[in-house]
Order: structure tokens, then C-alpha cells, then sequence
């Protein structure tokens, strides 16, 4: 009877231990000299559940900048409000470079134009330690429709149904931004993320639907979706044949993508160390062959032009929603 | 028979040492995280993914596939032992298990849960190997309105469901619909709720909710219980279930599996419709209902049988169409991306290694889960020998750090203790938690669907009907309403003869 108590408390202890490394703890050791940075785990938190793109590729940052600064990287993952509580809580973090995130743009530059004052993000809040990559957006309807190109929905002469990702996402402005610019009349039917909006398009329950690539270019392949356009300024390399929403004559140019970010007032050095690993890290096979795996398109630039591509879309977004009277959300 | 080529290939994929030892490996994980509350399959894969990354593909996504469906054996030990359900698709198991391990049963209702575990994931590998393309295609038919009828069919079966009155019942289903309204609105963006709380803006997570009013509600209930009587640790006794218990529970087991199956398929709360729809069926075919939620044995074999038949069908849309329909496939999703093998739907043509290798690696895994079953049934059954005393305070622990893990958010511990103090209220008041957790977990799915359905047909609300599966839905809803009144009104007029 003892013995039974005894080995179940046992297991009931490992469990709890088990338990525990989900949520790895870092002891941020993190110590006045910079020049020594890093002494310690560097925490890299996510604002969406894992499996989701910015899960995997703050995965695959965090290995390499763990071989490149020899400490530990642990990702942890704090879903909510589209990233907004992971990046509230980053905000609030000590400036020490033991604490980063990679962050999305859409949540600085279009979830704004849909939430609440009190639910929006500002992005100098934070400091930017440099690019990651870009994730393109494409409009796609079903094979069976027989629609190509925007201009045919525009000839279909009925209110075109389309499926987004969800309220204040990317795949939401492009699609309404197009229809607007079009003069397509057009229903919005939000989706709660690509998977279910994906289906929805499968099924034929919707006319088109906008999605990121990698979420739908299978089913390109497959020849049961027909691309009609893709949002990114210029053509795609891994759907070179799909002209931009732009040749097609309609200025919609809307993209996902992230960026390292650090909280606001974390050191020169230490930021320019953290980047240099990253770079290392963008440098090396596996990452390379990670960015094509998921069909992203590098964007590992200095992050004085983060800055500016932030600014530029979001004055170039607020500006075209207010020209052309486009309601994302209750904002 | 050229198309069993493959298929037979598949089982030598299986059998190589290597793939064997990984899948072992995946459904010992799967079952150890499966019986901690909070840190669900998705989790645990997302901590493993990079370790994948240098095994072969094959391998990878045997291991990782075995997480996920071993996790669904280990969710049931702890709904029947501590009334911790750690999964939706778990929640209904908790009203016959947990009564039949308080009356001495635990192992009964665990070896039930194990061997119907086993056969509705079997039956399911089966189903997925023959018809896949054609389920996936036909899953495709569901869309908005579709499940807008399946959820609310699901809302009603809510209210028959567990021990409490069917007022009390309605009662908790309709505030578990009023809290699946708190949060982001999907439409509009608008806060509901929220009280400008960032932690409220994606709503309650089941865990807190499930593990606050049915885990902590119970251990606080149970202390108030102790000062006016003696507690003693519960029997442990008929550590496997009888063959007359099993022949009462055969029928549950084969009706489940094809609930489960064919449920499974629908992403997104399938699993848990599945469940619940099992029982129900169950309790409605019973000759004596009111057993149900007293520990009867087929409320235990329907629920864990068809929510492991939804888990292993719920790789159908992953595998044939490259649509992730939960949380777990969709870090399958990634998987395969990572491996140069994006899922979608020339996979089966173009890897059919990895196609029949991974689908038949689930028949090797389910034996071995049902081997390992077998004795840990009589080692976890001993849990309960524990004093209430020391088992209390390890489960609230344990509680509190599951909860924890899911979003790795303190806020989340606050929420499991007010839900906890009202469980433990509407214990005391003769509620019963499970109406208003299932109403929670289906009230969203409905809100949104119906929603969809409206954008869809322009504001016409006869498209629910004059679509064909909505329409029967429909139809059957009204026939689960309208022949109760029916039969009252008979039997009224009998007596009056």
C-alpha cells in the first residue's frame, strides 16, 4: 500500500515536471555589460499558437541564434488578440535583449484600421532589430468557376461572395481593397483563419477567397484552385505565371511580413549582436531551405528599412480604406 | 488488386525497426501528455517539431501522429479518475466515468475506455484507407449552414445530457452560450465582453472553463463534504470489465466508431460533436436513460469510442485536400512542409510511402496503446487509494500548471479558480457543469456558422432549409422535438380510453 502511494506521487511528480517544460521558465541572467551579452537564455515569445507561420520561423530563428550566440532559445508561445498580448507583454519586458519576438506587420499597420484604441499596437513602442521574410498573399476562386482573372469577376455581373482569414488581416484589406477599386459589387465572409476559409472556397461555399500562399498552392497545383491575382508589388517566384493584382491595373499591394523585434530602449550592441546571428542564421542551408518549404520570400534588411516599409503601408493602407470607404471592422 | 500495391508497401514502411521504435515512442508521449491536464498534443509536438527536423519524413510524422492519438487514450484517465476533462471531445465521458469510479468502477470504466478506444480507432484506419478522397470530398459539402444545423442539434443535445434536471441543464447550456460570446468579434472586430482586457480578446479557453468548474469545483465540494462525514478513499475494485458489462457496451462501440468517423471528418469541433451525439444516441436507444449520468457503461464506451475514431479521421482533410482541421494538424501541416513534403491533394500519388506508411503505422499504434492500457489501467486505478488529503493538492497543482502551459498566461490560473468557485456553486445548487462547458464549446461553432450562412444566402433564412444536408439536420431536429410532445400526447390519450 505505501510502496502504491509512494510510486504514484512519483509519477504524479515527473508528470508535473513534464508539465513545467511546456512553458519553459528562462532565468534571464542579464547583467549590466552588454559586451558580455548574451550570458543568458534568450527567450523568443510568439503571439499565435504553435503551427502557425510565425511559430515555425521563430522556431527555426531561435536554433540558429542559439548556435550563433551559444545559449539556450526557448520559444514560447503566448496566444491572443492576433499577437496583440504577446506584444503588450513584450512591451513591458526589461530592455535587455532577453526577451524578443518576431513580429507581424499586419498587426501595426492593418489590425489597427479594424480594433479598438484600446486593442491596437503601435510600433514605436517597440525596437526593430531586423527583417525576416515576406508572405505573400494570392485570390484564388475554384477551378470549376471558370474565373481567371479579377476583371472576369468583374464580367460575372453579380455580387461576388469572398472568404478572408478573419477581421484585420491582410487577406481582408487586399480583397476588399480590390473589390472597392474594382467596382465589384462584393460580400465579405470572414473565416476564423486560413484553414476554415480554404475549405470554404473548396467546397464552393464562397465565389474566391483570399489566403497566404502556402495555405493554398497545393491546391493550385493540383489544378482545383485557379489563382487570379497575387497582392506583392512585383510577380512571385513560386507562382511566377500569376500577374500582381497591380498588372492586372488595380493598386492593391498588401504583404505579410515579419520582423525581429526587441523591447523599446534595449541597447545598440546588443541589438546589432542579435542581428548578426540572425544573419548568420538567414546565411545557412537549412533556414534557406525553411524559407522555400514555406514559401517565403526573404526580406533580411537593417532595420532603419523596416521602419520605413512599416510607415509606407501604413499611411498607404489608412489613406486608400478612408478614399474608398472601406469598413475592416468597428474601428 | 494493383491499388493494394501501396497499401501493402505501406505496412513494409511500418515494420522497418527504426519507424516501429518511433512509433512507440510517439504513442508513449502521446499517452503520458494525454493524462496531463492542459498540456494538450499540439503543445507537446510544437516542443518536439525541431527534433523531426533530422529524422526522415516518414518517421517524423509516425511519431508525431502517434502524439496526437495516444494523447486521446491518456485524456480519458484523468476525466474518469479526477473529473479532469483535458479536451473537449472528453467532457462527456466525465458523467458515467467519474460515477463509476465513485462507485468502486474506475477500472471497469477505463478498460472500456481502452478496448472501445481501440476498436473506433481501427474501424477509423479502415475507413481512412478505403474512403478517404470520397469522405474528404463529401466533407467539402459541409459548409456554413451545414454546420450551423449540426451545431444546433448539438446545442439540444446538450440539454439531455448529465444528471441534473432538464431546467438546470437548459439553465447552465444557456450561460455557457452567453460566454461563448465573450471576446473579438469575428465579423466585426468588435470587443464583447472584454472590459478592454487583451487576455479576453480571443474569449475563455475551454481548458480553464473545463478544468475550473469540473476539476477544482469537485476538490472544493469535496472539502465542505469532509467536515460532515468521514471520507475515505474510493473502493478500488473489478479492475477489468466483465464479459456481461462488455456485451452491454458492444453495441455503444460500434455505433461510436461510425459516429466518430464520420464526424471526425468536419474540421473544426468535431471531435466534440462526435462525442456528444454518441452518448446521446446511446442514451436515447437505452431502455432505462435514466442510468445515464449514474455510471452507466455504454456512457463510457460511446463517447471515448467515436472521440478516437474523430481523432484518426480528422487527418482525412490534412492528408487529402492539405486542410488542417484542428490545432495538432495543422502543426502536422507544418511538419510536412519542414520534410519538402507539402500536404495537399496530390500527397497520396505523389509520397505514397508516407501516405499508407503513416495511416498504417496507426494500426501498430493502437495495439500498442491498447497493450500498454492494459496494465496502467490497474496502476492509475491506485490513484484513487490515495487520501483525498494528499490527492487533493497534488490534482489542484497539477491543474493549475496545465493550465498554465496552454497559453503560458497567469491570467489563465485566475480564470480556473473563479471557474472552480462556480463550479463548486452549481454543484452545491444541483448543476451540472457539462451542459454549460459542451453549450461553450458548440455555441461559438454556431454563432459564427449562422453568421457566415446569413452573408452567404444574402439574408435569406430559407437557405438553411432548402440546402439538402442542413435541411435534413433540420428535419431531424424537429423530429428529436416534436416525438417526445408526440408520445405524451398518446399516452395521454390511452390513459383517457
Amino acid at each position: 500500500m505505501k510502496s502504491v502511494r509512494v510510486r504514484v506521487c512519483l509519477g504524479l511528480t515527473v508528470a508535473a515536471l513534464l508539465a513545467g517544460c511546456g512553458g519553459v521558465k528562462t532565468t534571464s541572467s542579464g547583467g549590466g555589460a552588454e559586451g558580455n551579452y548574451p550570458t543568458g537564455n534568450i527567450q523568443m515569445s510568439v503571439g499565435a499558437s504553435p503551427g502557425g507561420s510565425t511559430d515555425l520561423i521563430t522556431r527555426a530563428i531561435a536554433e540558429g541564434l542559439g548556435k550563433e550566440l551559444g545559449v539556450s532559445v526557448p520559444v514560447v508561445n503566448k496566444p491572443g488578440a492576433n499577437g496583440a498580448l504577446n506584444a503588450k507583454e513584450l512591451q513591458s519586458a526589461p530592455a535587455d535583449g532577453y526577451k524578443i519576438a518576431v513580429q507581424n506587420a499586419s498587426l501595426f499597420t492593418i489590425t489597427p484600421l479594424a480594433v479598438s484604441a484600446a486593442e491596437a499596437v503601435k510600433i514605436d513602442d517597440f525596437d526593430l532589430i531586423g527583417g525576416v521574410s515576406q508572405d505573400d498573399y494570392m485570390l484564388a476562386a475554384h477551378a470549376d468557376s471558370g474565373y481567371k482573372t479579377i476583371a472576369d469577376l468583374k464580367k460575372a455581373g453579380k455580387t461576388i461572395k469572398y472568404g478572408t482569414t478573419g477581421v484585420g488581416t491582410g487577406a481582408q484589406l487586399a480583397s476588399a481593397l480590390t473589390f472597392k477599386v474594382a467596382g465589384i459589387p462584393s460580400t465579405d465572409v470572414p473565416f476564423d483563419g486560413g484553414a476554415p476559409a480554404m475549405t470554404a472556397l473548396l467546397g464552393r461555399q464562397v465565389d474566391v477567397a483570399t489566403f497566404q500562399l502556402g495555405e493554398g498552392i497545393e491546391n493550385v497545383k493540383a489544378g482545383k484552385l485557379v489563382p487570379l491575382a497575387v497582392f506583392s508589388g512585383e510577380r512571385i517566384k513560386y507562382l511566377p505565371d500569376v500577374p500582381t493584382a497591380k498588372e492586372q491595373g488595380f493598386d492593391v499591394v498588401v504583404s505579410q511580413y515579419r520582423f525581429l523585434t526587441a523591447p523599446k530602449g534595449t541597447p545598440e550592441e546588443v541589438k546589432s549582436k542579435l542581428f548578426d546571428a540572425a544573419k548568420k542564421t538567414f546565411a545557412t542551408d537549412a533556414y534557406k531551405k525553411f524559407n522555400e518549404a514555406n514559401f517565403l520570400t526573404p526580406i533580411e534588411v537593417p532595420p532603419s528599412e523596416v521602419q520605413k516599409m512599416l510607415g509606407d503601408s501604413t499611411s498607404k493602407y489608412k489613406g486608400q480604406v478612408e478614399q474608398y470607404g472601406i469598413k475592416l471592422g468597428s474601428a | 488488386m494493383d491499388f493494394l500495391n501501396p497499401v501493402l508497401d505501406g505496412f513494409g514502411v511500418v515494420l522497418e525497426p527504426a519507424n516501429l521504435l518511433y512509433c512507440l515512442a510517439g504513442v508513449v508521449i502521446g499517452m503520458l501528455i494525454g493524462v496531463l491536464p492542459g498540456l494538450g498534443p499540439a503543445a507537446t509536438i510544437a516542443i518536439l517539431l525541431p527534433i523531426t527536423y533530422g529524422v526522415e519524413p516518414v518517421a517524423a510524422i509516425i511519431m508525431l501522429a502517434g502524439i496526437f492519438y495516444g494523447a486521446q487514450y491518456g485524456g480519458t484517465i484523468t476525466s474518469v479518475l479526477l473529473r479532469l476533462p483535458g479536451e473537449a471531445s472528453s467532457v462527456v465521458t466525465v458523467f458515467d466515468g467519474y460515477a463509476l469510479a465513485r462507485q468502486g468502477k474506475a477500472g471497469t470504466a477505463l478498460g472500456i475506455a481502452a478496448i472501445g478506444s481501440f476498436i473506433g480507432g481501427t474501424i477509423s484506419i479502415i475507413g481512412l484507407s478505403l474512403l478517404a478522397p470520397i469522405v474528404a470530398e463529401v466533407a467539402l459539402d459541409f459548409g456554413p449552414p451545414e454546420y450551423a444545423a449540426l451545431a444546433l442539434l448539438g446545442v439540444l443535445l446538450v440539454a439531455t445530457v448529465g444528471r441534473g434536471g432538464k431546467l438546470k441543464s437548459v439553465i447552465a447550456a444557456g450561460i455557457g452560450l452567453l460566454l461563448a460570446t465573450v471576446g473579438r468579434d469575428t465579423f466585426t472586430g468588435a470587443s464583447r465582453f472584454t472590459f478592454d482586457s487583451l487576455n479576453l480578446a480571443d474569449g475563455i479557453d475551454f481548458v480553464p472553463i473545463a478544468m475550473g468548474l469540473f476539476g477544482l469545483g469537485e476538490i472544493l465540494y469535496n472539502l465542505e463534504e469532509r467536515h460532515t462525514r468521514v471520507q475515505v478513499p474510493a473502493k478500488v475494485a473489478n479492475v477489468w470489465p466483465s464479459r456481461s458489462e462488455l456485451r452491454q457496451a458492444r453495441g455503444a462501440i460500434g455505433r461510436g466508431s461510425v459516429i466518430g468517423f464520420v464526424l471526425g471528418v468536419l474540421p473544426g469541433g468535431g471531435a466534440t460533436l462526435s462525442s456528444l451525439v454518441a452518448y446521446a444516441v446511446e442514451k436515447r436507444r437505452a431502455k432505462q436513460p435514466e442510468r445515464f449520468g449514474h455510471g452507466a457503461i455504454e456512457g463510457v464506451a460511446a463517447p471515448e469510442t467515436a472521440n478516437n475514431a474523430a481523432a484518426t479521421s480528422s487527418f482525412i482533410p490534412l492528408l487529402t485536400l492539405g486542410i488542417p482541421a484542428n490545432a495538432t494538424m495543422a502543426l502536422m501541416f507544418g511538419a510536412l512542409l519542414i520534410q519538402g513534403i507539402p500536404p495537399g491533394p496530390q500527397l497520396v500519388s505523389e509520397h505514397p510511402d508516407l501516405f499508407w506508411g503513416v495511416i498504417n503505422s496507426m494500426y501498430v499504434g493502437n495495439v500498442l496503446l491498447l497493450i500498454m492500457s492494459i496494465p496502467l489501467v490497474g496502476v492509475f486505478v491506485k490513484i484513487l487509494r490515495i487520501r483525498p488529503a494528499i490527492l487533493a493538492p497534488i490534482t489542484v497543482l497539477i491543474t493549475l500548471l496545465g493550465v498554465y502551459t496552454v497559453n503560458n498566461q497567469v491570467f489563465d490560473i485566475f480564470l480556473v479558480i473563479v471557474f472552480g468557485v462556480v463550479g463548486y456553486l452549481m454543484k452545491k445548487f444541483g448543476f451540472e457543469p457539462g451542459p454549460l462547458v459542451l453549450a461553450f464549446v458548440l455555441g461559438s461553432v454556431l454563432e459564427i456558422a449562422v453568421r457566415q450562412s446569413l452573408l452567404i444566402f444574402e439574408g435569406d433564412v430559407t437557405g438553411f432549409v432548402t440546402r439538402p444536408i442542413s435541411g435534413t439536420v433540420l428535419g431531424l431536429l424537429v423530429v428529436v422535438l416534436v416525438l417526445p410532445l408526440v408520445k405524451i400526447v398518446l399516452k395521454r390519450q390511452r390513459r383517457s380510453l
